[in-house]
């Protein structure tokens, strides 16, 4: 496989090299050759869980393999800056959560423009709600309101790290229901959960809390989310509880480089928004707790957009900082 | 648990693991994970990462079986190379080289691959039952430990670490402090602050372990023999018996004895577990050695407790990741991955809605580690003779094998940059006889201890009071001091002694 792609790369470089005639002939016939998707996390996390399945099931669309290769590092700044420094041929794509693109370029000198990519589809959002130790008496999202007011800075809060989306959850929540949380940042949301389940933190605000949720050891107070959790129909939407506009969405997509040809583009965004709409796609998100929304290209950069002031505003307002 | 039940669920679980295409994905796990674990460099993580995606057209049990098989199976692997060239390629395995690769160069490598294999199976065997047994009470006790008391068992550990070298004590802290000191490079936890990354990114995210342990032992060792045409016949004894003889065998079975007991306990801890398991084996050893001077110098019970210790970890590692979904190590983040990829989010539910999966991955854990057994005690003879390859050659493989394994981890090439400079370090260290296992042992459990540090101080609203008023984390200090204690009152004694004579 290793070495296929190498091939395939070499060939790359020694056809841009001198064939621009050919190009229009090459958007049409994409893909012809193996597609790379670069994942700018380590492997096993949840792009990983979002984007290999996607990677298989466009692999089987197009008939070319859409290889999955981790690039880690710097936040997932690594891997982003690969793709956008990556031939625009429709070759080389990025799999990316939204922290990449709309909240990692407000705190920190990115070496990329995010606001260049070109976005293909939206792979996924991840679904889940604030939840809080059984042990700590708050049952409901009001309860647990209740008693941050009446304790203020009592309760902590475990994050999957400074400026994850998580976190921004945390300070979206303080600020909206005004109260105070302690925000204990983690290296992931396993090494907080480890601590969650002890009452040594009391709140978090991840996948990885639902099957103990299910299992009774923590209450689920709300969901992030326009739409209720399948699994918790009684579990009600931040939206509902008076707080719009308010969930700092996880969301995922396939982006291209910057350059990359609109033809190209919107030929993966139709393959993608029918595969959406299948069930075979749609029980595979969600055995990850995950939900499918269905976006063409510009309603994409509209969202994008949209995210990416609001997380601004949070970060400033919240004053989140790194370096 | 009831014992009735017990049998019943390792009867499904063996239903499970004993079927012929289980059966085949455990010995294809295992066999892949020795051949990586031989491999310098290429560790379990970055197999288990190219192979994931090869899993998902499998059934859930038949991956799991064969991801958990690289793992232990790695862990058979890794200690060959520490013995046979000096390289760990894992954290778990840098105290094997210690007095595995002493023995290797008096030409006992035979003895030590089969008593480090051995043993290895031994503590696998104990654990699995553990696992099986009592893995939600084991769970239970894991959580004990808070932020804090984590914090004062890394203190102890790095006391401990100190304990390991050989020759001066002013020198071993002076490694461990450089180790720690490696370790703060990259982005602080809790401000995002980037410390000593001179905007290198492939620093942000801290200096990676495998880079510095090849440099500093490896490719510090193959420096140092190609340097010096006397070192350069790795065996300069003549080869002796492959086989332990009856003292070795009588020599082992305390350290492997008390290298499962300790291993296992450290195995249900996050982070360090295996790591603190092995140098801990290997500090009890020489501590109630009566020879302990002679540690270093290829002693089999420095062998044989470490190696049984990191097994053993490397089993009960399995037990936060199947009961609460915990992984302990990146490794366990791999297998939680590849379980989610099938549907399957790991936590307190797998056991009841999938038994059939949760026995029969325990059960074939145990068959695994048997045909590794198997597998690996022929293979010896292979593995000494690989020693009488000439150095010239076996040197230039060695480095190969070092930069792809590197590069495999993140493909970085800056990564095997690293490797070069580090190796550069540890020549240096060399010739000034300082020892690189307190230098990565701090490097290890240094972050580590300043995360958990700061992290039980914003638990505690900023009151320091909270790592004495826990009773674990008192224990662990006390014990602390008292080591520390003992470590500096013969030096100080000595020193006296020193001037009066003067």
């Amino acid at each position: 496989m290793r070495r296929r792609e190498f091939l395939a790369m070499a060939g790359a470089t020694a056809v841009t090299g001198f064939s621009i005639p050919r190009a229009t002939a090459q958007v049409a016939n994409w893909p012809e050759r193996p597609v790379k998707c670069i994942i700018p996390y380590a492997p096993g996390g949840g792009s990983d869980l979002i984007g290999r399945p996607w990677a298989e099931a466009l692999s089987q669309v197009f008939g070319q393999q859409f290889v999955v290769e981790n690039r880690g590092g710097a936040g997932g700044m690594i891997g982003t800056e690969a793709v956008a420094k990556a031939a625009p041929d429709g070759y080389t794509l990025l799999a990316t959560p939204g922290a990449t693109l709309t909240v990692l370029p407000h705190l920190r000198k990115a070496p990329y423009d995010a606001t260049k990519f070109v976005p293909c589809g939206r792979t996924g959002d991840f679904v889940t709600g604030f939840s809080i130790n059984a042990q700590v008496g708050p049952k409901t999202f009001k309860e647990m309101v209740d008693y941050a007011k009446k304790n203020p800075g009592k309760l902590s809060y475990g994050s999957a790290g400074l400026a994850t989306a998580t976190h921004l959850r945390l300070e979206m929540l303080k600020y909206k229901a005004g109260i105070d949380i302690l925000h204990v940042p983690y290296r992931g949301s396993a090494d907080a959960l480890n601590d969650l389940l002890p009452n040594n933190v009391q709140m978090m605000n991840e996948i990885n809390n639902i099957p103990h949720v299910k299992a009774g050891k923590l209450h689920l107070l709300n969901i992030n989310d326009t739409q209720r959790h399948w699994d918790f129909p009684d579990i009600p939407t931040l939206t509902e509880l008076g707080h719009p506009d308010s969930d700092v969405p996880i969301w995922y997509s396939i982006q291209g480089p910057p350059g990359l040809p609109q033809e190209i583009a919107e030929k993966l965004n139709a393959a993608m928004v029918k595969l959406a709409q299948t069930d075979e796609m749609k029980s595979k998100l969600r055995a990850v707790s995950a939900s499918l929304p269905v976006q063409s290209t510009k309603e994409m950069a509209a969202f994008f957009a949209a995210d990416s002031q609001r997380n601004a505003e949070l970060i400033k307002a919240a004053k989140v900082k790194l370096e | 648990m009831a014992l009735g039940d017990l049998f019943s669920n390792l009867a499904l679980g063996l239903s499970v693991a004993a079927t012929m295409q289980n059966l085949l994905y455990c010995l294809a796990g295992a066999v892949i994970g020795t051949a990586v674990g031989v491999l310098p460099g290429v560790g379990p993580v970055a197999t288990m990462a190219l192979l994931l995606p090869a899993t998902y057209a499998l059934p859930a049990e038949g991956a799991l079986i064969m991801l958990a098989g690289i793992y232990y199976g790695a862990q058979y692997g890794g200690s060959t190379t520490a013995i046979l060239v000096n390289l760990p390629g894992e954290s778990s395995s840098v105290v094997t080289t210690l007095d595995g690769y002493q023995m290797a160069r008096q030409g006992r490598a035979g003895p030590a691959l089969a008593i480090a294999a051995l043993g290895s199976f031994f503590a696998g065997c104990v654990a699995t039952v553990l696992i099986a047994a009592a893995a939600p009470p084991l769970t239970r006790l894991a959580q004990q430990f808070a932020p804090a008391d984590y914090f004062s068992l890394m203190v102890l550990g790095l006391v401990f670490s100190i304990v390991l070298a050989r020759g001066s004590i002013v020198k071993a802290f002076g490694m461990v402090f450089l180790g720690m000191l490696l370790g703060l490079v990259g982005t602080d936890v809790n401000t995002g602050n980037e410390r000593f990354t001179f905007g290198i990114s492939d620093l942000f995210d801290g200096l990676g372990f495998v880079p510095l342990a090849m440099g500093v032992f490896g490719i510090a060792e193959i420096i140092a023999n190609l340097t010096n045409p006397e070192r350069r016949d790795l065996v300069n004894a003549k080869v002796s018996n492959l086989w332990p003889t009856r003292e070795d065998f009588r020599r082992s079975r305390g350290p492997i004895l008390r290298g499962t007991a300790l291993g296992s306990i450290l195995g249900l801890l996050p982070g360090g577990g295996a790591v603190l398991g092995s140098f801990s084996a290997y500090t009890l050893e020489k501590r109630i050695s009566k020879t302990p001077e002679r540690f270093g110098t290829g002693m089999i019970e420095g062998v044989a407790g470490p190696e049984s210790a990191n097994n053993a970890a490397a089993q009960t590692s399995f037990i936060p990741m199947l009961t609460l979904g915990i992984p302990s190590n990146a490794v366990m983040a791999m297998m939680i991955g590849g379980m989610m990829v099938h549907g399957i989010i790991p936590g307190p539910q797998v056991m009841e809605q999938r038994p059939g999966l949760f026995w029969g991955m325990i059960v074939s854990m145990w068959l695994g580690n048997l045909m590794l057994v198997v597998l690996n005690l022929p293979m010896i003879g292979l593995w000494v003779r690989l020693l009488l390859v000439p150095y010239r050659l076996l040197a230039i493989a060695v480095l190969f094998f070092c930069c792809i394994g590197v590069y495999s981890l993140n493909n970085s090439a800056n990564e095997v940059l690293f490797i070069a400079i580090f190796g550069l370090l540890g020549y240096l260290l060399l010739k000034l006889d300082c020892e690189p296992a307190p230098l990565l042992l701090g490097f290890l459990l240094g972050p580590m201890m300043e995360v958990y540090m700061r992290r039980a101080m914003l638990l505690s609203r900023g009151d320091p009071w909270v790592f004495v008023q826990r009773p674990m984390s008192l224990t662990f200090l006390v014990l602390a001091l008292v080591l520390l204690l003992l470590i500096v009152m013969p030096a100080i004694r000595k020193g006296r002694e020193a001037a009066f004579q003067e």
